[in-house]
Parts: structure tokens; C-alpha cells; sequence
């Protein structure tokens, strides 16, 4: 290995949410001053406000810094940055993959959480060199020793020497660096062989089209090469060339084996770069591909609808410019007799599909109705066909069904053994089939169970995180399709089916649920001009009703000394109320009291 | 020119309203957000009523035939007879008056002696105080003047029967003043009264609007007007809305239904949504508003319908005083005249004429609002023929609503 590699570490920080992952990375980038304190942003890496208002990292970042260690030797410090949330597994994995190795944050406070695990097992397949970090032993109630034995019983890694850190003073950040530059390895390489670099992550620019975030494992890349993408098999010219400062984009013209960094080649859509692909030279090429990545599969469909129905098309371009950078988000047309026109969008899970929702309100200043989450269910019919239903609507009706099948998940939850009780009861009235339960040490648990995703994708984080005043987390990943009694409920307003309210539910719950919605749908519903009944039916069976009585009364407004408008802007304001409701058969909605019959939770 | 030319050219003169708005108040109601001022200082409204003068002047024509006046506030009883007399005097210089003329003059109950320390003479803004032990209350000369001059109608807020309702909405009067009022304006020579009664006021109840109705009724007024109170921002009711208990809005409709079928007992015609006549006895000033007729605003903050426009005088008292009257004129165009006249004209009973409707606008009400119409009536809340549309007793209670969706709001 040539001397530059020698002095390259790439690594990523990894820990479950809230354990101080980006404020480690902030001391970092400081430490290494490669920003001095007074230039230094609140968590310079997650830098989309979404992601700083929620305290976790949607995408991934990355970041070159040059470190002068204490002996003197310079060294090229390539931190990558990853998602901590479960939805975004499929987004920690690909970065992971750029790296050789990952800094393990585990709070002092609180120990192993379920997504420590499952970040820790990520890092374990891609071979990377773990470092446990302990975080917040500033806090009084940190017990640094405790969460070392955790490490080494749990994960199975040495923790005894490993650093312990307040993050937030800057206390022990020396020891970090260190254990970076002594214990991860190197990258391994050959600088002279062809061209072969990972494609790890990609994003839009509007000046240089995509940006794509390399990983080059031999070989070199400069501008002017042309360069081939082997699975997606297309090639391009490359035009920029460069690594990814604390500030934006430095163009160096090359890269190296070893080194992390961009390239631009005037592509046009992030759909075009395909995560994990590798690439090539035309001229010069590898012999062999790196092993790809499997792709997202979103595993949570909404219907996503403009509440002003004529800004279909503004919400269309807001989904394809959210897509530029989320290969994980699908979405194709829908129409609903009670919304109109919209998308099926998928979602990697209900964060994801939260994030969405958002940067879509937030950023493009779009009203979204949103219809009850689903996921993807497979249905046999009498006929033989075998159908994959993502939205209710189209769910056959029961005298076609052979059988049906939902997708189960395996998860795991790790709590203080105060609150076990209570998650077990939660996961069973979820329809869970506990699987085991270890003891982590005498005060925590780990629970296994596999759940319907169904039963998850509504509320089922909060209920576990009320259950155990916070301390519970979560982490899942998809498992197997299993048989299942599932009906559809339908929702009716005044004899008339409202497609969107539809969802498909588990048989023994089809009564409680459908009673609960027909009560939300009653408080909810301004009562109309005329009495409206609330059905709900499984096919023609009426399950549970209510009705909104018949308006009686609105404002008997003088018209004081000829003053008429008074009365035209109450109109008149009655009448722009009325254009935002929407028409569910004959019945006027508002967009707001639709939201709040969706967002069922646990309490109602 | 022809002889025939110059005959069709004669055509009978238009009929003019006047609204006269006197924007002062001894106290302002918990409830009121119109424009008025509390005033204490009778300089202050000799002030005004100079101003209005010269409003009144610049403003006359004798193209109209007035057939109307009518004031409103505020409290126009705040002005002392004489004050009245000189503005009547004004009008009839710069106007030409029918002798028929229909002169309202809107007042509060005297308020009796028991307190004096803030009481209000009567007809004469001076505090309680100036006047010393003199007897300005209730001695029945202010209405006698009044008539003397030519006002021939008044119309009394009562608001309710109810002494511990008036207080908390913020009424200075108690049941007995206003009867006492009553009957001193009748023995004055007012053979035409109107009176005000308010329901959902706070802790009302069925059974006390009731003992108000009963009790007003007995009063033997030509005409009632009755209105739901509102919560409008910005008034000190309602920031305090949620220390009372007010009725929800069935009870409302309950208390509008109660309202409606008393009034039919004591043999009132119930003409408009919130208002109630015996027979002959209709407010023509306040009909024009339902029927689009012209109309002239005088004073701060009136509104006019004159001319084809919609005037709105300034609200600023500074700007009034120095002549600035008007603050906005604005062109009605032909589709917002069809929207007001739907509006208006459905506020009462005998609802709009489809014949005067398209003589109007040149429109066919069937083929443009008919579908709509069908639908509300199916639903029980319309009354139509060939000729008339009108909403019924049910339809007056949610009008808003009805009026929102047949309505054409893109004018």
C-alpha cells in the first residue's frame, strides 16, 4: 500500500436516535479544524431543516477532513454520515459500504438500544471495524461501566479501552480521533489497477445535474474520463471531479483508490444512478463488478391528494422533485371518487412517508389529504390469479378470494423490564406471535416478535413509546408473507361509498375499528343541510352506524343601517370555506376533519 | 323634442331612504362592534350634528322623493329634541319629503332615578350632574317634542325581560324602564313602536325567552325585531365568551322556533327573517334594503345604496368633522346586483319574484338557479310557484348556508 492510502480513514458514525451521532460528528469536524468554532453551524452534516427540527439525518452526507495527528502525520479523514431511523436500514447499509469502518455511539445513559443493534449487525456485514464510542458521560446518570459489559455481552466487540466522550462539552474528543486513526484499517486497493468505485449515494444539483458520491476502490478517476455505470450499463463523460469539503464541493479534478469523493457527468436524474453500482472506465475496464445492492422496496403505501384539487400538477412536479433524490420514494396516478386525482406513493415506512408529507407541505407549500396508510397485500383468487393490492381500493371483493396474505415483520424491542408487561400486551392485541425474550442484563429485556406490518403502520411506535414512558425502542425488518383473514370495511356517508376511507383490516378487529371511524367520522362531519347517515359495511354487511343530525341554525345577522357587506363577506367567507371541503358523495368535508378521522391513535 | 318625448321623459320621481347614523352611546353594549362612541360631552355632538348638516346639504337633491328617514346609532335619543328638530328642518331644505314620510328614531329605555349617578337625561346628553335635581326623566316631554317635529315612529332595544340578561350584555335599563318607556312614548302620540329582543343571550333559557316574549308581547308594539346575539371579535363579550354559558345551536334554533310561533299567536306576520309586523305596520325604511331601493347614508360611518353604487362613509370621526365624508364608492356591477338582490330578497317571506327578476337582469331564474333550488326545496326548505321563491321558516334558520350554495359568487 502506496503512503497516501496509508493515511486515509473512512469511516461513518452510527447509534440509535438521540445518542448523539451528529453532535459527535460536529466535535469532529471541529477537533479536526476543518471548522473553527465560530464557523461551526449547529450539526453542519444534517443539513436540511427537516432533519434538524427532528433531531435524525434523512440522507446521507459525507465529508472529507484533514486531521494532523498528535505525532505530527497527516492524515485524510472521509466521515460518512447515516440515517438512524429503521426506515432508512436500506440507506445506513449503502454508506456503510464506503467505509472500513464505524464508530458505534452508545449513550452512557441509556445503553443499547434496538437500533444500536441493528446498525451494529449492518456494520458487521459490511465488514467494517467497529469502535464503540461512549457518548453523554457528562449526564449524572451515565454508567460508562455498565454500558461497556453491554457492548461486549450484546454486540460481542471490546468495549473495556474504548472511548468515553461528552459529545456536548468536547470532553475525551482526542481519544476518538485516535482510536479513528489507530484501529480502523487503511483502505486496501490497488492505485494502478483499473478503475472500480462504489456508488454510494447521488444527489440533484441544478448546476452540475447529478452529483454522484463515489467511493474509489482501485484505480483512478479524473475529468475527461469516460466512465461506465456497469449494471445500469450506461456511460458518461466525466466533467468535475472532487471531494465533499465541510462546506461544499471542492473539485480536485482526480480521485484515488482509497479516497471517497464526487464526480458530475452531466446526468440527468438521480434514477439514472443506481446505489451500489460500480464504475468503470470504458477504455480500461475491471474485470469484475462489485456485488450490488438489493434496491428499496417501499414497503407503506398512502394515497397523497392536494386538498385544492386544482394543484394536481404542482403536486405532481413537487413528487418528482423530491424522487431527484429518493430513489426509495415511489408514485404513480391515482384518482378517488372523494379526492380526485393524487398519487399512490410508497414509502420505505410511516417515518419516511412522515418526511414526505412534510418536505411536500413545507417546501412546496402544498395542502396534502392523506389516505390511511397501507401495505402491500397479496391476494389469491378463486380463478387462480395471485394479485399484489396496495390500496384498498382495488382489493377484490370476497367472493373472489381464494386467500389472502399480509406481510409479517420480525421486530425487536428492547425495554427496561418494568415495561415488558405492558409491550406484551400491546404486541399481542397487535396480533403479535411472541417468538423469545432475553435478558440483556437484570434491568433490560430484548423482545422478538413477528408482527403484521399492518398492525405497526398506524401508531404503533407511539403506543410502544406511551407504554413505556419513552424508554422502549424498535427496530423491524421485513419478514415473510403469512395467511390471514382480512377484510375490507367501507365506509358509507349518505348511502354513498367514500373509496377513500376504505382500508383493510384484520377480521376481529373490523367491529371496534369500524365503530371508532364511524364515531370520529360523526364528530368530525359539519352537520349539512340535510341528515347524514355514517355506515360501515364488510361488502354489503352494515357494521356499525351513526348520523350527523341536520343543521339547523347559522348566524341571523342584522343588517345594521344598510350595511349589506357585512352579510356578503360572511357569504362570502362561507363560500371559500366551502370550496376547500371536500365532496365525499353529497356530503361537504373539510380536508382537516378527513385528517383527523385518518389519524386514528390508540386513545380513541 | 316631442310632446310624447317629453311625457315619457316625466317619469313618477324615485323614492329616496335617508339613514341618519348619530354614532354616540352613554355606554357601549358588551355585545356592540358598530360604530359609536361613548360620549359624555353634549359639545362633542353639537359638533356633529353641524357636521351632518353640512353633509346633508352638499348631498341634497330634489331629484327624489324621500319617503323615508330614519335614525340609527349609537343611540340617537342621545340628541336633544331641538338637535333632531334642526336636522329634519335640513332635510326637508335639501330634500323634497313625501307627506307621508316614514321618520324612525331609534332609542334606548329612559333610565329611572334610582341611579342617578349615571343616569341619562333623556334626550339630552348632559351628565346626570350638570343638571342638577332637575327631573329630566320620564316626564314624557322628549317624545312629545319628537313628535312635534315630525319623527312618527320609534323603535326601543329592549333586548330582553329579563333584568339579570340586560346586565350581563351590558344594558343600563332594567324591564320596568322600558315599559315605562313604552307606555309614556304611546301616551306622547306614538302610534307606531317597534321593539328589539335579542335570544341566546348568555344564561338565557328556553323558559326565560319565553317570559320575555310573553312580556313584550303584552307591550302591544306595532312592530318586533328579533335577533340572535352574536359573538363578534373584538368586543368585550367576546373575549369573555367562554365565562358565560351560551346556548348551542340547537338551542338557538329551539329559541328561533319559540321566537317564531309566539309572534304568530300575538297575530304578527313574520316578513322577514328577523322581523315581525302587524299588518301594514312593515318597516318601509329597513324594506328597501331587502328590496335594492335606493338609499342615502348620512353621518359617520353610513352606507349608501345611491346612484347605482355603494357608498361607505369614513369611520373617522376627525376626518368627518372636517367634511371628509365619504371613504369608498364603489360600482355595483350587474352580477353582484343579482347576487344582493338574491341575498336580500330572500331575507323575507314573500321572497323574490321571478318576473321582477328577470325584468331586472334579463336572466331566467329557473334556467339559472332552478336545479339548485329544487334540490333545497326537496330538502324542505324552500316555498315556490311560478312567480315567487321564498325561503320557509326552516329555510330562514340556515340561510346562510342555502344562500352559499345557490349563489353565484363569481360576479
Amino acid at each position: 500500500m502506496n503512503e497516501r492510502q496509508k493515511h486515509i480513514r473512512n469511516f461513518s458514525i452510527i447509534a440509535h436516535i438521540d445518542h448523539g451521532k451528529s453532535t459527535l460528528a460536529d466535535r469532529i469536524l471541529e477537533a479536526t479544524q476543518t471548522l473553527t468554532k465560530r464557523e461551526m453551524e449547529e450539526q453542519v452534516l444534517d443539513n436540511m431543516d427537516l432533519e434538524k427540527e427532528r433531531g435524525i439525518t434523512i440522507k446521507a452526507r459525507a465529508v472529507k477532513l484533514d486531521y494532523t495527528a498528535p505525532d505530527g502525520e497527516k492524515y485524510v479523514l472521509n466521515l460518512i454520515d447515516t440515517p438512524g431511523h429503521v426506515d432508512f436500514n436500506y440507506e445506513v447499509s449503502r454508506s456503510l459500504n464506503a467505509c472500513e469502518g464505524a464508530l458505534l455511539v452508545v449513550d452512557a445513559t441509556q445503553g443499547i438500544e434496538a437500533q444500536t443493534l441493528a446498525n451494529a449487525y449492518l456494520a458487521v456485514d459490511a465488514n467494517l471495524e467497529i469502535v464503540p464510542v461512549i457518548n453523554k458521560i457528562d449526564l449524572p446518570s451515565a454508567d460508562i461501566q455498565r454500558c461497556r459489559d453491554e457492548i461486549e455481552d450484546i454486540i460481542g466487540i471490546e468495549a473495556q479501552e474504548c472511548p468515553a466522550v461528552s459529545a456536548k462539552t468536547g470532553l475525551n474528543i482526542q481519544s476518538v480521533l485516535d482510536a479513528v486513526v489507530e484501529l480502523i484499517p487503511a483502505p486496501e486497493g490497488d492505485e494502478n489497477a483499473p478503475l472500480k468505485a462504489l456508488l454510494f449515494d447521488s444527489y440533484y444539483d441544478s448546476y452540475l445535474g447529478v452529483v454522484v458520491y463515489v467511493k474509489i476502490i482501485d484505480g483512478s478517476l479524473k475529468v475527461g474520463d469516460k466512465i461506465k455505470m456497469m449494471s445500469a450499463d450506461q456511460t458518461y463523460d466525466v466533467v468535475d471531479v472532487g471531494t465533499m469539503e465541510p462546506f461544499g464541493l471542492k473539485s480536485s479534478g482526480e480521485l484515488h483508490s482509497g479516497e471517497v469523493g464526487y464526480f458530475a457527468a452531466s446526468i440527468k436524474s438521480v434514477g439514472d444512478t443506481r446505489i451500489g453500482d460500480t464504475i468503470t472506465l470504458v477504455d480500461n475496464p475491471t474485470s469484475e463488478a462489485l456485488p450490488g445492492f438489493k434496491a428499496a422496496q417501499p414497503m407503506v403505501y398512502a394515497g397523497i391528494y392536494p386538498a385544492d384539487g386544482s394543484r394536481y400538477g404542482d403536486l405532481r412536479d413537487a413528487l418528482e422533485k423530491l424522487k431527484l433524490n429518493d430513489a426509495a420514494l415511489t408514485f404513480e396516478p391515482e384518482t378517488s371518487i372523494a379526492l380526485g386525482f393524487g398519487f399512490r406513493c410508497g414509502f420505505l415506512g410511516l417515518l419516511h412517508m412522515e418526511i414526505i408529507e412534510e418536505r411536500l407541505e413545507r417546501e412546496f407549500n402544498l395542502d396534502l389529504i392523506t389516505t390511511a396508510p397501507s401495505v402491500i397485500y397479496r391476494v389469491k383468487k378463486r380463478n387462480g390469479e395471485d394479485v399484489m393490492v396496495d390500496n384498498p381500493s382495488n382489493y377484490p371483493s370476497p367472493d373472489e378470494i381464494e386467500a389472502a396474505y399480509e406481510p409479517l415483520v420480525k421486530a425487536s424491542i428492547i425495554t427496561p423490564t418494568e415495561y415488558v408487561g405492558g409491550l406484551m400486551d400491546l404486541c399481542q392485541d397487535r396480533r403479535g406471535i411472541f417468538i423469545d425474550m432475553k435478558y440483556i442484563d437484570t434491568t433490560r429485556v430484548e423482545l422478538h416478535y413477528k408482527l403484521p406490518l399492518n398492525e405497526i403502520i398506524y401508531d404503533f411506535f407511539d403506543a410502544l413509546k406511551s407504554r413505556s414512558r419513552g424508554y422502549a425502542s424498535l427496530d423491524y425488518e421485513l419478514d415473510e408473507y403469512n395467511k390471514s383473514d382480512l377484510v375490507k370495511l367501507d365506509f358509507l356517508l349518505n348511502g354513498e361509498q367514500v373509496d377513500a376511507l376504505s382500508f383493510i383490516v384484520h377480521e376481529e378487529k373490523a367491529y371496534a375499528r369500524a365503530r371508532r371511524i364511524a364515531e370520529k367520522l360523526k364528530e368530525n362531519i359539519p352537520r349539512q343541510l340535510f341528515e347524514v347517515p355514517i355506515q360501515a359495511a364488510i361488502g354489503s354487511k352494515i357494521i356499525a352506524r351513526e348520523t350527523v343530525k341536520a343543521m339547523r341554525k347559522d348566524v341571523l345577522a342584522k343588517c345594521y343601517g344598510g350595511d349589506i357587506t357585512r352579510k356578503k363577506k360572511l357569504l362570502e367567507k362561507q363560500k371559500e370555506g366551502k370550496k376547500k371541503m371536500r365532496q365525499l358523495g353529497s356530503v361537504q368535508v373539510s380536508p382537516e376533519a378527513f385528517m383527523a378521522v385518518l389519524k386514528l391513535d390508540d386513545n380513541d | 323634442m316631442t310632446m310624447i318625448d317629453i311625457i315619457k321623459n316625466q317619469k313618477a320621481p324615485r323614492k329616496l331612504g335617508l339613514y341618519i347614523h348619530i354614532p354616540f352611546c352613554r355606554t357601549k353594549c358588551l355585545y356592540c362592534d358598530f360604530c359609536s362612541f361613548v360620549s359624555r360631552d353634549s359639545n362633542e355632538r353639537e359638533e356633529y350634528v353641524r357636521a351632518l348638516l353640512r353633509e346633508i346639504k352638499s348631498r341634497g337633491t330634489k331629484e327624489y322623493l324621500v319617503d323615508t328617514i330614519y335614525f340609527g346609532g349609537g343611540t340617537p335619543s342621545l340628541l336633544n329634541a331641538e338637535q333632531i328638530g334642526r336636522i329634519l328642518a335640513c332635510v326637508r331644505e335639501n330634500f323634497v319629503v313625501c307627506e307621508d314620510v316614514e321618520v324612525t328614531l331609534e332609542c334606548n329605555p329612559m333610565i329611572s332615578k334610582r341611579d342617578v349617578e349615571d343616569a341619562v337625561p333623556y334626550g339630552d346628553g348632559l351628565d346626570s350632574r350638570d343638571v342638577g335635581d332637575a327631573d329630566p326623566y320620564g316626564d314624557g316631554d322628549y317624545f312629545v317634542e319628537l313628535r312635534k317635529i315630525g319623527v312618527n315612529r320609534l323603535s326601543i332595544g329592549i333586548q330582553s325581560a329579563i333584568d339579570s340578561e340586560l346586565k350581563l350584555i351590558g344594558r343600563r335599563h332594567t324591564f320596568e324602564d322600558a315599559k315605562r318607556t313604552f307606555s309614556i312614548a304611546r301616551e306622547s302620540g306614538f302610534d307606531n313602536i317597534s321593539v328589539d329582543l335579542m335570544f341566546g343571550i348568555p344564561s338565557q333559557t328556553g323558559d326565560s325567552l319565553e317570559i320575555s316574549l310573553r312580556r313584550i308581547i303584552s307591550l302591544g308594539a306595532e312592530h318586533i325585531s328579533i335577533y340572535s346575539l352574536q359573538l363578534e371579535e373584538g368586543t368585550p363579550i367576546y373575549r369573555m365568551r367562554n365565562r358565560y354559558s351560551l346556548a348551542d345551536d340547537d338551542t338557538l334554533a329551539d329559541m328561533y322556533e319559540a321566537v317564531v310561533s309566539s309572534m304568530k299567536r300575538a297575530g304578527y306576520s313574520h316578513y322577514e327573517i328577523s322581523n315581525f309586523a302587524k299588518a301594514g305596520r312593515e318597516s318601509r325604511h329597513n324594506s328597501k334594503y331587502w328590496r335594492l331601493d335606493e338609499y342615502l347614508g348620512l353621518g359617520l360611518a353610513a352606507h349608501s345604496d345611491f346612484g347605482g353604487k355603494r357608498i361607505e362613509n369614513t369611520k373617522d370621526m376627525g376626518k368627518y368633522l372636517l367634511g371628509e365624508c365619504v371613504e369608498n364608492e364603489l360600482e355595483i356591477s350587474q352580477g353582484e346586483r343579482e347576487f344582493e338582490f338574491l341575498m336580500l330578497g330572500l331575507r323575507t317571506s314573500r321572497g323574490i319574484s321571478k318576473s321582477e327578476f328577470f325584468a331586472r337582469f334579463g336572466i331566467d331564474f329557473d334556467e339559472k338557479y332552478g336545479e339548485k333550488v329544487k334540490i333545497c326545496e326537496k330538502m324542505g326548505y324552500f316555498l315556490q310557484n311560478d312567480e315567487f321563491v321564498a325561503l320557509n321558516e326552516r329555510g330562514f334558520e340556515v340561510s346562510n348556508s342555502i344562500l352559499a350554495q345557490i349563489l353565484d359568487f363569481d360576479y
